[in-house]
């Protein structure tokens, strides 16, 4: 537990004292904001619908840039010989990597909350669709780690990682798109049951289905388990 | 030539190979590392060194054969095993954002340094490996010396049983080097240490026995001095002498245990000659030789040369590689 949580603050540590985290939250901040007065201030309907739904897309090309570095900068940096010679399980640091980087998530998921208060001030919102919504938005980022961080463990090179992780989560968003294309009912259901921007709207309309989280939660765990895996076959 | 060391041994190596796809970086590797004892690991670059440190370290498995550590298999015990060792890789593992301080802390809690105890034992190996002048520095400023210096720090904390070190003076001034060779030789008194070097001089200073690989096999494994009397091809003895070139030849050739002379004129003189000898390598051959010259003619020096460790290494690896040509 100790070597776990020894990973956990060295990676808040690494992001707060690395430029690149700044400048992605900075960038999903600013861009969060535009789409939000622009969707609330320009037509006048005071709800986070269209806005969380510019948010997932615009958290498909940010979460790699906070993942992308996790495990390729620790080749790189030539530390991944001391973090695999070290007394700790591979899923340690897989684990506490990805908590660190959830943390950051989720204090930039707080930042957006300052969109809140105009909403709350001229409009009147439904505050139960807005949390579903909210959470529905972390867990997609959650899901999003996940696949980065397995990404960037492939590669020692950091931008050869950010771009497999978005065409994955690109892939994962778009695939209900192929619904239409399938006759078989099976393949229907499949590719909308993989699609996290079917499950993301169904958030944002404010149905919490244990199913969609269900989802999201297991990718994050197929994800991590092949983080590990690879690690352990790495040695 | 002795693979098993007298002491308990605290590294074993049965019998290890390593493969990567079909080339064979390590072929059937065996010797052992007992506790206050300090191996050398000498080999030209490439020879294997760190792949073998890698899998000592649990950082790499072989392909087959056995490591333990501590009596603890490298294969199904590696974690228990990693908090017995401290490792030092050729490149110093540290992370550049973080400052000295921050970075031992985060290994000193890792290693499972009792959280009251990690401000001493952080003060134990900054004193040790003297990076006080440092300790509140980002890592990415510090100078190669002490990146370099840092990293046996990092090996050093939670009191390892078990040290190894991959080129642990690399980069380092003469001052450091000095320095960073007696926290070795302290360590070693009562710990396994196991250093690999391309620096013969330091294999001498500070080593117990040593272990020669070239190619991923081992050579030799003796004592500095083992080695060193094993070698009698490289035995001689130098003398300058002012005598005639061909009677002092057969002079020297008449003396038991004369196996070779060379002989050649010193520049700019008509008849004192440099002599170089091949010798067997017994004692007391060198004053049969300075009586024979002195007696007839007029002897002005007479040396005899040990092997030096660079002729001891350099034979075995010339050796091995001859011999694995002809096969």
């Amino acid at each position: 537990m100790r070597g776990l949580l020894a990973i956990y603050q060295k990676e808040l540590v690494s992001y707060f004292r690395s430029p690149i985290p700044y400048f992605a939250v900075s960038v999903f901040l600013v861009l969060t904001g535009f789409f939000f007065l622009r969707n609330v201030f320009e037509t006048g309907i005071g709800t986070m619908d269209e806005t969380l739904q510019n948010m997932g897309v615009l958290l498909l090309i940010i979460v790699p840039v906070l993942t992308m570095r996790l495990f390729s900068g620790e080749y790189t940096g030539r530390t991944m010989e001391l973090l695999m010679t070290l007394p700790l399980k591979p899923w340690q640091i897989v684990l506490g990597k990805y908590l660190g980087a959830t943390t950051i998530l989720l204090l930039m998921t707080l930042a957006t909350c300052i969109d809140l208060i105009p909403l709350y001030l001229y409009g009147n919102p439904e505050t139960k669709t807005i949390l579903s919504g909210y959470l529905g938005f972390v867990l997609l980022g959650m899901a999003g780690l996940a696949i980065g961080q397995f990404f960037s463990a492939l590669t020692q090179n950091q931008i050869v990682a950010a771009l497999g992780s978005v065409l994955v989560l690109l892939a994962f968003w778009f695939v209900g798109h192929l619904q239409s294309f399938q006759s078989s009912y099976a393949l229907r259901s499949l590719f909308g049951y993989l699609s996290f921007s079917q499950h993301f709207a169904d958030f944002i309309r404010g149905l919490v289905r244990s199913e969609a989280v269900m989802f999201y939660l297991i990718v994050s765990a197929i994800a991590l388990t092949l983080n590990t895996s690879y690690l352990q076959w790495r040695r | 030539m002795s693979i098993v060391s007298s002491a308990s041994p605290a590294i074993v190596l049965e019998s290890v190979s390593k493969r990567y796809g079909s080339k064979t970086i390590i072929h059937d590797l065996s010797f052992t590392v007992g506790q206050g004892e300090i191996v050398g690991f000498l080999g030209p670059n490439g020879a294997g060194k760190t792949t073998t440190m890698r899998m000592i370290a649990g950082y790499t498995t072989p392909t087959s054969g056995r490591v333990t550590v501590a009596g603890l298999d490298m294969a199904t015990q590696n974690e228990a095993a990693a908090a017995k060792i401290g490792y030092l890789p050729e490149h110093p593992p540290l992370y550049d954002v973080l400052d000295v301080s921050t970075f031992l802390r985060f290994v000193a809690k890792i290693k499972g340094v009792a959280a009251r105890e990690i401000a001493s034992e952080l003060e134990r190996v900054i004193g040790a490996c003297r990076l006080e002048a440092v300790t509140r520095s980002e890592i990415f400023k510090l100078s190669k010396g002490y990146r370099q210096r840092l990293g046996l720090a990092q090996a050093l904390l939670g009191k390892p049983q078990v040290l190894l070190l991959d080129e642990p003076t690399a980069g380092l001034d003469p001052g450091q080097i000095q320095e960073t060779r007696e926290v070795i030789r302290a360590f070693g008194e009562t710990h396994a240490v196991l250093l690999s070097t391309h620096i013969l001089h330091e294999v001498t200073l500070i080593c117990q026995r040593v272990a020669i690989i070239n190619q991923g096999r081992l050579l030799a494994i003796d004592s500095p001095g083992g080695l060193q009397r094993a070698s009698e091809q490289t035995n001689s003895v130098v003398l300058e002498a002012t005598a005639p070139a061909d009677p002092l030849r057969q002079e020297l050739l008449s003396i038991a245990g004369v196996n070779a002379v060379r002989i050649q004129l010193l520049p700019g003189r008509t008849s004192t000659h440099y002599v170089e000898c091949q010798v067997e390598a017994r004692d007391g051959i060198e004053s049969h030789i300075a009586r024979a010259v002195a007696s007839r003619w007029e002897l002005h020096r007479l040396e005899r040369q040990q092997p030096t460790l660079e002729n001891v290494f350099l034979r075995y690896v010339r050796a091995g590689v001859r011999e694995r040509e002809a096969a």
